[in-house]
């Protein structure tokens, strides 16, 4: 027997939820046509491969050019670099803090690592300009510091402890059977974790990585104040380039509204979103792949 | 159950205030836009050079008198209102021809067809913001080449030049780093339109996101060469060696006279003449006090 007062405030809660969660996804379907809107010049008039293939932006020449293929390039370098670093110390950490730590030990530095991702980007941004630019020009003799790597690094430290509270969640997650088997059957500890457990885990500690990786590539102070902002397509991993975010956060600001400059800026916002949201469906895709093969 | 029933109305509480609060914002917005034409505030728009100069003089003004009668005893007593508000010169201009704003913030030198638009108003200036071409103290260059030619400096910004003995073969072979802001943004304008004349900025040039920040770049890496606001050069007289362009120095004398032209005005434009109140305001600004703020703030007050 229902009281039909449960019942009615069951409703309340349940179409406010509905509506939310509608809300936040029309939020974001919004933002997107809204970037599409505002770019569409820059779509139909300089066209998709020509504005993706492009190495040259000069939007304020007349004629303007207008392509952005070094930013492009450069944010997957930062972010892919910053996850070369970032992953093995962050899934080691996990790992350790899972399963090897002692429990006083994992106490203190998990909400250590944790903190981490509480301090602001500006503050991480602010420090590696400090010491990192300069601890490379006087080390390596370089004629300026600023660099994809240097942004790399502060990326990696921003990103570590996304990776760890993650994959060590993920780890925990695995069925305590698993684990209990693995004890009975008289493995060592290392096999235990690195034959059982980390192989059960995967598909959450891939995630982290992903997650890991689209904030990467969106994370802007950092970037802008370390990775040299020059409009030159990089080579390597240690020359400079400007990042997507960089690009539109210098910029933004000075572009005309409704100009050419600022539609092609929000072009540049719109590759930005699609990429992270590629990512994201990719390892989708690849998780699907994944769970059918266990 | 008492516990999800208080969430859930909190998360509605949320949800309306956040949707309410857009609403009145977007109101005030379109009050704003159409206040009757008895109104006696000022408005102020435009360069985000000039805005903090003239939102703290306002803030001042308003601080000293707050209402108009202590002025001037001849006008009202009724408060003062001045809102000031940013979008760049070119809105600035707009706005002040079509009414939307009383005076027009414009941070650029006017072109002639621009000042004819304004030929029925006023058009006031109150300093200079300057850009000083600037190198590190330890660079010998400091000594070497104290003062530069155009031509030097647009084949050094240009990246026709890439290494410090290329300009003097007394220079160590060292790569130039050199440092300007934002391309498109207004110091890279006024730069280009001095010294560039529209050949374009180097590809290799570091693209440094504040005048603060790029002041620093200079202090601590002695490769680089960039332009700075003439202030933050005051500020760091042994750090900072300011370069002469075609010798002439960056000195008041020679900004003050118009001799050192990498800069731009700083103005005030009105498509009619002032009011009693406005001139008031503007009188305000060309005061001591007024040109304090201006060169408080860094830039070079205009003479009287």
């Amino acid at each position: 027997m229902i009281n039909p007062g449960i019942e009615l405030k069951e409703n309340i809660i349940r179409y406010t939820i509905i509506g939310a969660a509608t809300i936040s996804s029309l939020l974001l379907l919004a933002m997107l046509l809204f970037i599409l809107r505002e770019s569409w010049p820059i779509w139909s008039q300089i066209g998709i491969s020509a504005f993706l293939s492009g190495s040259s932006w000069k939007p304020l020449n007349s004629p303007p050019q207008i392509g952005i293929l070094s930013m492009i390039v450069s944010t997957l370098w930062v972010a892919g670099g910053a996850l070369l670093i970032a992953t093995p110390l962050g899934f080691g950490c996990a790992i350790f803090l899972a399963e090897f730590a002692p429990s006083s030990l994992a106490a203190v530095l998990r909400p250590v690592v944790n903190m981490l991702t509480g301090i602001p980007s500006v503050v991480f941004g602010f420090l590696g300009a400090a010491i990192l630019v300069r601890f490379f020009e006087v080390k390596f003799d370089l004629s300026s510091g600023e660099s994809l790597f240097a942004a790399s690094i502060i990326l990696a430290i921003m990103v570590i402890p996304f990776i760890v509270a993650n994959s060590e969640a993920a780890l925990r997650s695995v069925a305590s059977e698993y684990r209990h088997a693995g004890i009975a059957l008289g493995v060592s500890r290392q096999y235990l974790t690195m034959r059982i457990l980390v192989p059960l885990a995967r598909k959450g500690m891939l995630g982290a990585l992903v997650l890991a990786f689209g904030r990467a590539m969106g994370e802007t102070m950092a970037v802008l104040m370390l990775a040299g902002n020059t409009l030159r397509l990089p080579g390597s991993w240690f020359d400079k380039g400007e990042p997507l975010p960089a690009l539109i956060a210098l910029e933004l600001g000075s572009s005309i509204p409704g100009s050419l400059h600022y539609q092609a800026l929000f072009a540049a916002g719109l590759v930005l979103v699609l990429m992270v949201i590629a990512v994201n469906l990719c390892v989708n895709l690849l998780l699907k792949r994944i769970q059918k093969e266990v | 159950m008492q516990r999800n029933k208080r969430l859930s109305v909190l998360l509605c509480c949320m949800l309306a205030i956040t949707i309410l609060a857009g609403c009145t914002s977007s109101k005030t917005g379109s009050d704003d836009n159409a206040a009757p034409a008895a109104d006696t505030s000022i408005k102020i728009g435009g360069s985000s050079t000039l805005a903090p100069i003239i939102a703290q003089c306002a803030d001042d003004f308003t601080e000293e008198f707050k209402t108009w009668n202590k002025v001037d005893p001849s006008l009202p007593e009724e408060p003062i209102v001045i809102f000031v508000s940013t979008g760049g010169s070119g809105f600035g201009m707009k706005s002040a021809l079509d009414g939307t704003f009383d005076f027009g913030m414009v941070s650029k030198t006017l072109k002639d067809e621009e000042k004819a638009q304004f030929a029925n108003g006023s058009i006031t200036q109150l300093g200079s913001d300057v850009l000083v071409i600037g190198v590190n103290a330890e660079n010998p260059v400091a000594k070497v080449k104290p003062s530069m030619t155009t031509e030097e400096l647009v084949a050094i910004f240009s990246g026709q030049i890439k290494k410090w003995n290329e300009l003097d073969p007394s220079l160590p072979e060292r790569p130039i780093v050199v440092a300007v802001r934002d391309l498109g943004g207004g110091a890279s304008e006024v730069f280009d339109t001095a010294i560039m004349k529209g050949t374009p900025i180097s590809e290799d040039a570091l693209q440094i996101p504040s005048m603060g920040a790029l002041a620093g770049k200079i202090m601590d890496n002695t490769d680089t060469i960039g332009y700075v606001s003439s202030g933050l050069v005051n500020q760091n007289p042994d750090k900072i060696i300011p370069i002469s362009v075609d010798g002439i120095a960056p000195t008041l004398e020679n900004i003050n006279s118009g001799a050192y032209k990498v800069g731009r005005p700083l103005l005030l434009v009105s498509k009619d003449q002032p009011n009693e109140r406005e001139q008031k305001f503007l009188d305000y600004l060309l005061s001591e006090k007024g040109l304090k703020v201006v060169e408080e703030l860094g830039y070079i007050p205009v003479v009287r």
